[in-house]
């Protein structure tokens, strides 16, 4: 039974991803619709982020304090001046951990 | 078009190598997938298959939840529909480059677009567009999702508070570096401003379409932004 439920959640995620790419859907993206879609990365990853940082245990954490939040400035900076997106990467994690553990600590 | 073996086997391995960040970063995620399928009940073989055959960590997660609190089929397979609609809009933005490739390639290729495939592969135009670095992205993906879920099954009950350790800020530390060096303008600020917002309040509210919505608004923002600025000068 449960594995009635797993393909049926296959087949559904599987025609999100491939109902537009296939070529009989008559389509065709006009030039707005593709400016519209160049905002696709920023718009959807920054919005797979905005409730980790803030709403840890998915309660609203504003102070500025908080690890994801400062953690998250930190990744932003690091970025900017440093142009790695692996070293940024590990680097604000590190940095992540380590005010966590210290604010536990103190 | 067939490519050089040698060309396709280096483009590939470049997918690979820049995927792999992104692959550990979801290292705590796999895990959860993997542990909380255990602990809700199902056996290993059925952990295993739900990130074999679905492949799309929130829905997973989700799906386990409901499957443990005795949910029907339907409910279940509408929230992996509502929770995984973004991959439509992902679909859509790159239809340029993955619909006129030949059906195994196409389906292969969709099968294993996610979150983090779109982020890497989607800046790539037709021209730049490499077949083999995208499957050297999806696949290795693929194959770090289960074998963390694979990890995650076998320490089962042994992981304790996996949830509470914060991992899931690996996810975030590599989400924002990708995002940070595309905000160079006004109507990406705006676009990413307001999804963030968005994003918040909608999942505060909990909504199940929270983040395509989220996401879709602060497109939508940038976008008429873009209109308008375009339009002075």
């Amino acid at each position: 039974m449960t594995f009635v439920v797993i393909f049926g959640m296959g087949l559904v995620v599987f025609l999100n991803r491939y109902a537009f790419i296939e070529p009989r859907l008559p389509l065709r993206l006009s030039s707005n619709a593709r400016q519209f879609l160049g905002f696709a990365v920023p718009g959807m990853l920054t919005a797979i982020c905005g409730p980790i940082v803030f709403l840890p245990n998915h309660q609203l954490d504003l102070s500025p304090s908080s690890p994801y939040l400062v953690g998250s400035l930190v990744a932003i900076v690091l970025v900017l001046l440093t142009r790695s997106t692996l070293f940024s990467m590990l680097a604000s994690m590190a940095f992540f951990f380590v005010y966590r553990w210290w604010l536990n600590g103190a | 078009m067939s490519t050089h073996p040698a060309l396709a086997r280096h483009a590939f391995t470049r997918g690979a190598i820049a995927i792999l960040p992104l692959s550990l970063a979801v290292a705590p995620w796999g895990l959860l997938a993997g542990s909380m399928a255990i602990e809700a009940n199902l056996t290993p073989l059925e952990g295993q298959g739900l990130s074999a055959i679905v492949f799309a960590g929130a829905a997973q997660l989700v799906a386990i939840g409901m499957l443990k609190g005795g949910a029907n089929l339907f409910s279940i397979l509408l929230t992996t529909l509502l929770l995984t609609s973004q991959h439509l809009l992902y679909g859509l933005s790159m239809r340029p480059v993955l619909s006129d490739l030949p059906v195994r390639w196409r389906m292969g290729l969709a099968f294993l677009l996610t979150d983090e495939f779109f982020a890497l592969v989607s800046q790539y135009d037709k021209q730049q567009f490499n077949r083999w670095y995208a499957l050297g992205v999806g696949l290795t993906f693929y194959i770090a999702w289960n074998l963390f879920t694979l990890a995650g099954i076998v320490l089962g009950r042994n992981i304790p508070h996996l949830d509470q350790l914060g991992l899931d800020f690996s996810i975030v530390a590599t989400f924002v570096a990708l995002i940070a060096p595309v905000v160079r303008n006004v109507p990406t600020v705006v676009c990413v401003a307001v999804s963030l917002f968005c994003s918040v309040l909608f999942s505060y509210w909990h909504w199940e379409t929270a983040l395509v919505a989220a996401g879709l608004l602060g497109m939508t923002a940038g976008f008429i932004c873009q209109k308008f600025s375009g339009a002075r000068a």
